[in-house]
Parts: C-alpha cells; sequence; structure tokens
C-alpha cells in the first residue's frame, strides 16, 4: 500500500513535463530477504506520452503499473525471518494532465488514479512556473490533493492492542473499481473489512536559477499533511504474547528542504551535479542525503552517468527494536514495525549509458527529433540500526527485519526509450 | 520562513537579470544541466525510495528550465 503514497510526489514530478514527449521503460527492482526467503520483486512498466494541442496547449497521459512478488514478515517480532510468508500483488496507475504555456509562463493541471487489492488512490494538482525578468530564474509552484482510501479488517470497537490485521484470505470489494465498498459481514471470502479514509495534502515550491554559464542551482521547499489511517492493515507486532496490527498516529506533517547544483565542464564535455536533502515530520523522523553524480559525453551519442548517494534517518518517536515491545510491551499509545520508521541508512551506487540518436536531417523513426535508449543499474546497501540499547537486547536486531542485513541488499535495473518530437 | 521565501524570490529577481546573458545559455541548456530531464528515471528513483526510507520530497515541483527558448 505504501507505493501509492509516492504518488503524490510523482504526480507533482510529472506535472510540468517537457511537451512533445514520448517515454517507455521498465524498471526492475529485486531486494534480497534473508533466512532463505528468496527476495523481493517488483517490476515496473511506464509510459509517459505528451501530446500538443495547438500552439499553447498540451495534453499528458501517463500510465505505470507494478507487478510484486516475494516474501513479506507477517509479524514484526524478534525472529521476524523464520515467520516470512509469500505474497503478489499488482498496482496500477494511470494520470491525465494538460497544461497552458506562455512565452515565460506554464501552468497545469493533473489528476491521478490508482489501485491495487487494498488501497485506492485519488488525487488532483496543479502546477504553475513562471521565468522572471532575465529568464535566468524560476519559480514554480505545486500542490496536489489526494483522498485515499486503506482496506482494512473491520474490528468494531475492538482496542489497538485488541485489533486484528488484515490477512490475504480477507476480500477487499470496490464499487465500480474506483471506490471502496465495505464488507461488513464475515463470510467464506474472509473477515469483515472496511475501507479507511487518507488525505494527503501536497504543496512545494521550487526556485531555479542560473548562477553562470556553466552553473544553476533549485532549491525546493516541500512540504505534505498526511490525515487519516497510515498504518499497514497486514502488519502485525508480537507484543507480550499477543500480535496486534501496528498502530501509528493519524496525522503527519512532513518538510524537507532540498539544493541542487550542475555544473558544466567545458574542456571535459561533461557535467558535475551535487543534490542534498533535510527532512523532518511530526513523527520525530529527521533524515538527510547526499549525491554526487558525474556526466560524461563519449563522442557525439553516448553519454555516460555515474553516481553515489548516502541516506540516513532517525526512528520514529514511538518506533522501537521488536525486543523492547516482546519484553516491555508499547512506549506510549502507538507501535509499529515499519522499517521505513526505524533508524536505518543506505548507500546506492550506480551508472547510467545513454545512446543519443538526433535527427538532423530527417526524423529518426520517421518521427522523433531525438531518441535516446538508457540502461542504468544500481546496487543499494541498506543497514538496519538499533533503535535501543543495544546492552539490553540480547536478541540482536539482525532478525527483526527480513533484509538488510547482506552486503548487497537490492539491485534497481532499469531500461528505457525517451524520445521527443 | 515566509521572510526566508521572500528573500530567495528576491534574490532570484536580482540574480536573474545579470547572471547569463541569452548568448551564454548554449551549455545551460545541454541535457545534462537540466534537472530530473528523464521523468521515468526520477519517478522510479522516487518510487524504489518512498517504500525504502521513512523521507520524502526534494525534487520540487518541476518547472525549472534554463530560460532558453
Amino acid at each position: 500500500m505504501r507505493l501509492q503514497l509516492t504518488a503524490a510526489l510523482l504526480l507533482i514530478a510529472s506535472a510540468a513535463q517537457a511537451d512533445d514527449v514520448a517515454e517507455l521503460s521498465t524498471t526492475l527492482f529485486a531486494e534480497k530477504r534473508d533466512g532463505g526467503s528468496g527476495r523481493l520483486t517488483v517490476v515496473h512498466p511506464q509510459l509517459l506520452m505528451g501530446v500538443d494541442l495547438g500552439q499553447f496547449t498540451s495534453l499528458d497521459f501517463a500510465y505505470s503499473a507494478d507487478i510484486v512478488s516475494g516474501a513479506t514478515a507477517s509479524i514484526y517480532q524478534v525472529d521476524a525471518v523464520s515467520a516470512a510468508t509469500s505474497f503478489s500483488d499488482f498496482r496500477n496507475e494511470g494520470s491525465v494532465g494538460i497544461g497552458f504555456h506562455g512565452r515565460r509562463s506554464r501552468i497545469s493541471f493533473n489528476a491521478l488514479f490508482g489501485t491495487e487489492r487494498d488501497y485506492l488512490s485519488r488525487q488532483i494538482g496543479g502546477t504553475a512556473a513562471i521565468d522572471l525578468p532575465g529568464r535566468n530564474t524560476t519559480v514554480a509552484l505545486a500542490y496536489t490533493h489526494g483522498f485515499d482510501e486503506v482496506c482494512n479488517r473491520d474490528n468494531g470497537d475492538s482496542t489497538p492492542l485488541e485489533n486484528r490485521a488484515l490477512t490475504g484470505d480477507d476480500t477487499c470489494s470496490k464499487s465500480a473499481v474506483v471506490k471502496g465498498k465495505d464488507r461488513p459481514m464475515a463470510d467464506g471470502d474472509g473477515s469483515a473489512t472496511k475501507w479507511e479514509d487518507l488525505t494527503v495534502d501536497t504543496a512545494a515550491v521550487t526556485l531555479t536559477q542560473n548562477l553562470s554559464p556553466t552553473m544553476n542551482l533549485q532549491i525546493a521547499l516541500f512540504g505534505q499533511v498526511q490525515e487519516g489511517f497510515q498504518s499497514n492493515p497486514s502488519r502485525r507486532v508480537r507484543i507480550g504474547p499477543n500480535a496486534p496490527q501496528e498502530h501509528i498516529p493519524d496525522t503527519r506533517a512532513r518538510w524537507s528542504v532540498s539544493a541542487r547544483i550542475n555544473r558544466y565542464l567545458t574542456s571535459l564535455k561533461g557535467a558535475v551535479h551535487f543534490d542534498s536533502r533535510f527532512y523532518n515530520d511530526t513523527w520525530g523522523v529527521t533524515s538527510g542525503n547526499l549525491e554526487l553524480a558525474y556526466s560524461q559525453y563519449m563522442g557525439k551519442s553516448l553519454l555516460l552517468k555515474l553516481y553515489g548517494r548516502i541516506y540516513q534517518q532517525s526512528a520514529a518517536s514511538f518506533f522501537k527494536d521488536a525486543f523492547y515491545y516482546e519484553t516491555e510491551s508499547t512506549a506510549g499509545e502507538y507501535f509499529t514495525g515499519d522499517r521505513e520508521l526505524s533508524p536505518v541508512r543506505n548507500a546506492t551506487l550506480g551508472g547510467k549509458l545513454t545512446v543519443i540518436t538526433i535527427g538532423e536531417d530527417k526524423p529518426v523513426l520517421g518521427l522523433f527529433d531525438k531518441l535516446q535508449l538508457n540502461v542504468r543499474g544500481d546496487i543499494m546497501l541498506i543497514d538496519v540500526l538499533a533503535a535501543d540499547s543495544v546492552d539490553q537486547n540480547p536478541m540482536g536486531i539482525d532478525k527483526q527485519f527480513i533484509y538488510g542485513n547482506s552486503l548487497i541488499d537490492a539491485i534497481v535495473i532499469q531500461a528505457g526509450l525517451l524520445g521527443n518530437y | 520562513m515566509r521572510l526566508a521565501l521572500i528573500l530567495i524570490v528576491l534574490g532570484g529577481i536580482g540574480c536573474g537579470r545579470q547572471a547569463v546573458r541569452a548568448s551564454e545559455k548554449k551549455f545551460l541548456a545541454d541535457q545534462v544541466m537540466v534537472f530530473d530531464e528523464d521523468p521515468h528515471e526520477s519517478t522510479a528513483n522516487d518510487h524504489v525510495r518512498t517504500n525504502r526510507e521513512g523521507a520524502a520530497g526534494g525534487n520540487g515541483a518541476g518547472g525549472g528550465g534554463c530560460g532558453c527558448n
């Protein structure tokens, strides 16, 4: 279900696509699981089309899917590895946008819909951008509102410590595909289920500045408020002898500030890229990341990009190691086994090779002014850290998640075609 | 926060008038100098990271060009 929470970001990112662009790509993500549980595999095809409607108007269409299979931890506990189970899911997402372009300004409106077994995402948003006098400064504003629904087991009036989690045997019904439909009675298709609301409001402000003929800068402010059911309905946490559904706050406010710099190196026909971000939210998660990349042209039609990124975050205030929950109970009202809320750090190393074909005399394939074939590969190293005192945890934290104990924990491979016409 | 935003915008206006002339934007127009030039690379990265990290945001609102057109 967390896959859907990225949608607000993707909608903002796609809200200001260049016109006349077509892109088709597929990404494979594979993450190793511990204890002989195989791996998690996500295949993520994407399609984007931008079409001009006259001189000032454009339409964008985008579609993506996630085909997910692999192992997951059924219960967050000291030994989650031995209790891992297999699962699969299929998610579809489509969006449409319309943009209006002036000589120095652009405004666009987007709508997005995504669906998977236990999650429905519906979002609307808009982006406005203007080049300030001198045309070296661009200011862009974006806003999206998401009104999502999460399928949950109907636990009636039970307390959080009594709540039972959604299982794969429970049915999540939908009306006309686009709206959740409660199932008030348990039957042969599983327990009673209901759809919980989650609203996501996201805003971003971006300033892009040309600093010199070979250097530019982008500063971005991001803010988001999530209100509603945010627990993973299927995740359970071992608390003493019981394993209730995880219970996390209904409200989360988050913000980040980021700065990116590009510097073109004329003598090398290459460019250096720097990216940094600071993030904080009301759940107590604070994080920072740095990325350094280098792009190098090799001849007229090859472009190689190499990059490295490091990331580290603190834990949410209510996140505890599994040993703590099992032996001490919760630390307050909330409890979770979400790795995204644990103290964790990761590093990514990767490279991308692009073959660029420019139609100088006639269009490439009879259509494109420029066509690019690209292939990239990343390796990801994930290091889960202890949230509580290691001295008081004889079981350690190596098995509380079913991932993160290998040297290389995940790989990403992406291949795509990007055409401008 | 509001004051910082105003200063950034005003500073940007000042820089924008003098930083780079139109005839000097050849390198700024190169695809390696465009932020989020490949939409699918950006969205795939966000997709992977948002499901492994507690943080979000950072790619801005788009719309950043070099003013080259």
